[in-house]
């Protein structure tokens, strides 16, 4: 589960820079399309892992609710 | 972009949710025959295809909103029946599986609770129904009911 943690947060970060940057620059449409729904399904998988690992703290909980970064928070917490 | 959206959904939908249906309902089977190795990879198939499945209600509101079809009926009945079985997969089904889990490594022996095969008989029901409605789309002119 922890692997798991550690890519669900990675695709998290860097598929909401993605997001970012298109949004900033280009606005290339596929971009959004994709990586949104991308973006989504990372950070419900965060917050689903996190809240399944047996013994996770409170704090490690409550920081994988916080959009782009929590993944990495909850890693840190843990 | 909205066939690429679908197809993940529906793949996802297929690999994704179908194992944890299945697991789910063999587990108490052999979870009463205590077999630790069986019941040890049904819980873990029932667990970590569940995190992946969430990609499937995440891509198909994401083709809903591109054929703009949120706001109807069958839509949202099959988000709420979605809505539902995820409750009972997270609230009920795993947090059950868990203590037969770690009673069967800590004592050898586990009481499986007889709800546990009904509940995971009616989170497979309720796919069997939202499935009918994604296809029958009761309402629209893009059914194949219809």
């Amino acid at each position: 589960m922890m692997a798991g943690l550690r890519v669900a947060a990675l695709v998290e970060a860097l598929t909401l820079v993605a997001l970012l940057v298109n949004l900033a620059t280009v606005h290339w449409r596929p971009v959004t399309t994709l990586g949104g729904p991308l973006h989504g399904t990372a950070y419900l998988a965060v917050i689903a892992v996190v809240l399944l690992l047996p013994g996770a703290p409170r704090a490690a909980k409550l920081r994988a609710l916080v959009p782009g970064v929590g993944g990495w928070l909850a890693l840190r917490a843990l | 972009m909205t066939a690429v959206l679908l197809a993940v959904h529906v793949l996802g939908g297929i690999v994704f949710v179908g194992p944890v249906t299945v697991a789910a309902s063999l587990f108490p089977r052999y979870a009463g025959e205590g077999s630790v190795g069986v019941v040890d990879a049904l819980h873990r198939i029932s667990r970590v295809y569940a995190v992946l499945g969430l990609a499937v209600p995440v891509f198909g509101i994401a083709t809903g909103a591109q054929l703009g079809v949120l706001g109807d009926a069958w839509l949202l009945v099959s988000m709420a029946l979605t809505l539902v079985a995820a409750l009972l997969l997270g609230l009920v089904i795993l947090p059950a599986q868990a203590r037969v889990v770690t009673g069967l490594h800590e004592r050898g022996a586990a009481a499986v609770p007889a709800s546990l095969g009904m509940t995971t008989g009616v989170f497979a029901l309720i796919w069997a129904v939202v499935v009918v409605l994604m296809i029958v789309r009761p309402g629209s002119t893009t059914g194949v009911g219809a």
